[in-house]
């Protein structure tokens, strides 16, 4: 019989081959794929969606900055600008690149395609937040405009996706989030978050991990070349201008938020026998989660009272309408109450 | 898709209503839609509450205090407390189990004697008296008759007892405590706090653990509940585990010893069983079931005494019988097959021998033998037949003429003779080690497997839940072998 | 709405019940059984049916719909319990098998279960409920429990706000078990025709959307009895029911009323 040693080493060759063939992302298989994926066709209608977004932020597209996206070389984005030309989804005019209407349609097709994917993500599945973009950026080339309509309508007609990026609607209307870069608020003034930039998908995840979302009260406290240091809901964070600039705010009158701002606290803060009264619930609270929420009768105006905590410290038992419901830590940090006096 | 209609006009111009059809009016609705805002499902939400508050409160009178003691609560603040929520949950699933082993014992013994030691023979002898050919008589009562009783003999009492037990401490409404309680635990490992209610009904029977998920409302939870039932060590898991543990690892140590050195060891098994399915939860719902949707909400129902003798019938009817009549339908082929790959023959040797003979190099990787993995595929509707079946080859292989009944026919002996017979059969320490932990780690029976495709009505998630156990246990006991081997020198 | 006097007595004096277990065959009227969860609708079902189905103290385990038949004053009942819901609103696949056998199946009458001691939560199912049938019973189960919790229950009251029957019963003890045979016989052959509470926003812009919407629904299906709920389904976006108005299933719900055949609905909920 062999000597177990070699048997052991041969298991563990298998196993890496195995390895290096299925890895999620970098194994052989993924890279098939992802080279698939690299077809003329995806990376054309990636070109129209850069010249596209480039256009919209005011920006001046050029073969340089489209090879920058696209991750390929110039003489092969010159090749393709060639091709998207010659199919007549752009012109080049005194040098600049310009969207043909048809190129605009298809640029706008696949950002629809995108943020609509993005919010079935996040509302109808269990994916995280890091995970929704580089899913729908794979997806976004292989949706049908008939097989986004029916998302659309079962999503019941979404207008902004997760990261509040206005979703085009069928005929190209878009309604715009209207903010301004975190770093241009003024100190002290009140502002709620209402778009976080998901490329580079490291700047994002990082605003991921300090748990920004959408919707988010923000009030700047600090403001330096070196960092900008803002409170939001109840947490204080500080982040560098180039990472706060990826943050979208609008000023909101300092009555209004008193009401989610100041004095705010969570269900999650609430002690045992105390009560307190459901404000809102937070916006990060969503899809299936949030209408579960709504069933139970956790809803503005609603009492809960926390009534014992698990002997292994979470979750916790609230009274809510009557009934006792255990919810979790994490969860009862989506409820916003405001303490009731004893 | 969408007209817009200004909002000045479209209630007047529309109120008519004569030119309406299906699909104006659906593009009316949508167009609505967008000026009475995003939340109108939380406005609507909030609406209906708002009137059913009303109502309740004009309806509804207290009286003028609240009864001083408050039964409900007292007892929630003991089983829910730091100090005595874990001891007394532990206590109380304690008796459960221990009156299940005790009280199954007898009738168990009972039923084996009746079924197969009186019975078959009985059969057998009757067979012969009308003339049946002993191919027809050896394939009905040796093969599908007696795999029948087997099952119904191991399979039954400790059902019996243990489901109607488990089912009053549910309808009083102690399980969403203990639900309440474990949910930290299982909520690191990316489960629900109900999979423990689960897991312990899966050591009753793996098929009813699979069913008991049903209470898990969040669909990926309630998935890696299922397809990690498999690893709380069943009902008919236990015997192999004490059988080999008694006869392996008792004798290693001197004679006073033994019964609580076998007995740790099944526990031990149990245990890592509960640790796999941590681990197996916390691997699923970070990789192939992150995408399914995840929701949070555990009732605490009011306690309400439990009706003793409706619960009884009703999970006698509901739980034991149902699981019990697939078990048998699946068992009937079995015992079939069985004696059929043991009675046909393809030139000098049986269909049993030509299979072992082919499984037996894959199995020495496992470190285990031909006829173990040929035991594990004929007898999977029923783990309770493993240990018979696997006599019953052995007999077949060796050679042995002493012992067993004839080829097909299961049997069972008292410990020295089974030891002496798997010695026989080229058994080691490490066989019996890794055929514990192969009963541990491979794939549900054919009644789960069934019952899985049933809850979730997905072949993938079925075939998962099959193959991902059976995977890990070729991995485990490979690996077990290889370091034996190495360690001992012995190869 | 009246209380039999002997609700101790052993046997209990169901009027002239029978129990008929599995055997739907000839029935004159589908009756379902409605609810939140471990509210004891299983408890009422077997009390009627005669059936043992078994449910333990555990919010939703009644996953699949169980049926059975009785008979009581001269007609046979077929009784459908649906899956235990807080709501009918949500796109679980449970509320959907509740939502739809009410909107298409047609039961003559839905029994609504609700639990006494948490009055408020049950009553946002019944009022759901109530916009999308006019037949209906409240069945007031607890009452036993809540009087333990120093609660009354004005079940006149009640009936008068909600607009429909409303029986008290402690269905563990038996006890209302006659009353709500009577109430739902009443309602099923018409004797009591039920005035239900309807919804009222509180926003007024919701308010006007709903009427519109609602107008020109029942000027597309005069006949539809629930138009005020499938605007509001409409405007909530729900898919299933602009689907039944796209594919001609509302129409022929109106126009068929209350002979529509029951469909046959999926029972496993993780398809």
């Amino acid at each position: 019989m062999p000597h177990p040693l070699l048997i052991l080493a041969i298991a563990a060759l298998l196993l890496c081959l195995t390895a290096i063939l299925i890895w999620p992302r970098k194994g052989l298989l993924a890279l098939w794929q992802n080279n698939r994926r690299l077809s003329s066709r995806v990376l054309g209608e990636d070109a129209l969606k850069h010249i596209h977004k480039s256009e919209l932020h005011g920006r001046r597209p050029t073969v340089e900055s489209i090879a920058g996206a696209l991750q390929i070389s110039t003489n092969e984005t010159a090749v393709l600008l060639d091709t998207l030309q010659n199919q007549q989804l752009l012109e080049l005019r005194a040098g600049d690149i310009h969207l043909t209407p048809d190129g605009r349609d298809s640029a706008l097709h696949i950002i629809r395609a995108h943020r609509l994917w993005e919010r079935y993500l996040a509302d109808e599945t269990g994916f995280g937040a890091a995970e929704w973009h580089d899913q729908a950026e794979h997806l976004e080339h292989h949706l049908t405009p008939a097989e986004l309509d029916a998302l659309e309508a079962q999503l019941n007609y979404p207008t902004h996706d997760p990261h509040g990026d206005p979703i085009p609607s069928a005929r190209g209307d878009m309604i715009g989030h209207g903010g301004k870069p975190l770093t241009a608020l003024p100190v002290d003034q009140p502002g709620q978050i209402v778009h976080l930039e998901d490329e580079p998908s490291i700047v994002y995840a990082q605003l991921v991990a300090e748990g920004l979302h959408v919707g988010m009260p923000v009030r700047v406290t600090e403001r330096t070349p070196e960092r900008v240091r803002f409170w939001s809901s109840g947490n204080e964070h500080v982040l560098a201008p180039i990472v706060a600039g990826n943050v979208s705010v609008v000023p909101v009158p300092a009555e209004a938020e008193t009401a989610v701002g100041a004095g705010y606290e969570t269900l999650a803060d609430i002690p045992l026998g105390s009560r307190a009264e459901v404000v809102a619930l937070s916006p990060a609270c969503r899809g299936a989660e949030r209408r579960r929420f709504l069933d139970l009768g956790i809803l503005p105006g609603t009492v809960i009272q926390a009534e014992m905590r698990s002997p292994s410290g979470d979750p916790t038992a609230y009274r809510i309408r009557g009934a006792l419901i255990a919810l979790r830590r994490a969860q009862a940090k989506l409820i916003k109450v405001k303490r009731e006096s004893t | 898709m969408s007209t817009y209609i200004p909002e000045e006009v479209d209630i007047k111009q529309n109120s008519n209503g004569t030119a309406v059809t299906e699909t104006t009016l659906l593009q009316t609705a949508e167009a609505l839609r967008w000026q009475i805002g995003r939340n109108f499902h939380d406005q609507l939400m909030e609406d209906i509450y708002t009137n059913a508050a009303r109502i309740a409160d004009r309806a509804i009178t207290r009286a003028g205090e609240q009864p001083r003691f408050d039964l409900d609560s007292t007892i929630d603040r003991i089983v829910t407390s730091r100090r005595w929520g874990f001891p007394l949950m532990a206590l109380l699933f304690a008796v459960v189990f221990w009156i299940t082993i005790v009280g199954s014992n007898y009738p168990s013994q009972a039923l084996a004697w009746l079924l197969v030691d009186t019975l078959h023979p009985l059969l057998r002898s009757g067979a012969d008296l009308i003339g049946l050919p002993w191919w027809l008589s050896g394939l009905l009562v040796d093969g599908m008759y007696l795999a029948t009783a087997w099952v119904v003999s191991v399979m039954l009492p400790p059902m019996a007892i243990f489901f109607p037990l488990f089912t009053l401490l549910e309808d009083f409404g102690y399980l969403p405590r203990v639900a309440f309680n474990l949910d930290n635990l299982f909520r690191k490992s990316g489960a629900h706090g109900k999979q423990a209610l689960s897991m312990m009904m899966g050591f009753g029977c793996n098929a009813a653990g699979v069913v008991a998920t049903r209470v898990i409302d969040s669909p990926r939870e309630r998935l890696i509940a299922i397809v990690t039932n498999n690893f709380a060590l069943c009902n008919g898991r236990w015997p192999t585990q004490i059988l080999i543990a008694t006869l392996f690892i008792g004798s290693l140590v001197p004679a006073y010893l033994a019964g609580l050195v076998s007995a740790l060891a099944v526990v031990g098994v149990a245990m890592l069983g509960v640790l796999l399915s941590f681990v197996v939860s916390w691997g699923l719902s970070r990789t192939i079931l992150k995408g399914e949707v995840s929701t949070f909400s555990l009732e605490l129902p009011p306690y309400r005494p439990p009706r003793i003798w409706q619960t009884i019938y009703t999970s006698l009817i509901d739980r034991t019988l149902i699981v019990l009549w697939r078990a048998v339908t699946f068992a009937l082929p079995a015992g079939a097959v069985i004696w059929l790959t043991a009675n046909i023959t393809l030139g000098d040797r049986s269909l049993a021998a030509h299979l072992i003979n082919l499984l037996d190099p894959f199995a020495w990787l496992l470190g285990l033998n031909g006829v173990i993995l040929l035991a594990y595929v004929v007898a999977i509707p029923a783990n309770e037949i493993v240990i018979p079946t696997i006599l019953m080859l052995t007999v077949l292989v060796t050679g042995a003429t002493d012992v067993g009944s004839g080829a097909g026919v299961m049997f069972e002996l008292e410990g020295a003779a089974v030891k002496d017979l798997f010695l026989a059969g080229g058994w080691t320490l490490l066989t019996a080690v890794n055929l514990m932990l192969f009963s541990l780690i491979h794939n549900p029976c054919s009644t789960t497997i069934y019952t899985i495709y049933k809850e979730t009505g997905s072949k993938k998630w079925t075939l998962i839940a099959a193959l991902l156990p059976v995977v890990m246990g070729f991995m485990v006991t490979f690996l077990v072998a290889q370091v034996w081997r190495l360690v001992s020198g012995n190869w | 709405m009246t209380q039999t006097d002997c609700t101790t007595c052993p046997a209990h004096h169901a009027g002239n019940l029978r129990r008929l277990g599995v055997d739907m065959s000839n029935f004159d009227y589908v009756v379902a059984l409605a609810g939140n969860p471990n509210v004891g609708k299983s408890t009422i079902f077997n009390a009627l049916t005669g059936l043992r189905q078994h449910t333990g103290n555990w919010p939703g385990k009644t996953v699949t719909r169980a049926e059975g038949a009785f008979a009581y004053g001269g007609k046979r009942y077929k009784l459908v319990d649906l899956p235990g819901t807080y709501s009918l609103l949500s796109t679980s696949r449970d509320e959907e098998v509740a939502r739809d056998f009410i909107l298409f199946g047609r039961p003559d009458v839905t029994i609504i279960v609700a639990d006494a001691t948490r009055l408020e939560r049950n009553l946002n199912l019944a009022l759901q409920v109530l916009e999308i049938t006019d037949r209906a019973v409240l069945a007031l189960n607890l009452l036993d429990e809540a009087a333990r919790h120093g609660l009354q229950v004005n079940d006149r009251r009640l009936a008068r706000d909600l607009g429909i029957p409303v029986v008290p019963m402690a269905a563990r003890q038996g006890e209302g078990v006659d009353a709500l045979l009577q109430a739902v016989h009443e309602v099923a052959t018409g004797q009591v025709v039920c005035k239900p509470y309807r919804l009222k926003s509180g926003s007024t812009a919701v308010q006007r959307a709903v009427e519109l919407l609602t107008r020109q629904i029942q000027a597309l299906f005069p006949d539809l009895p629930n138009a005020r709920w499938v605007a509001l389904r409409l405007l909530d976006g729900d898919q299933r029911i602009a689907q039944a108005v796209r594919n001609g299933e509302l129409r022929e719900l109106a126009q068929n009323g209350r002979t529509a055949p029951t469909p046959s609905i999926p029972l496993e909920i993780m398809a």
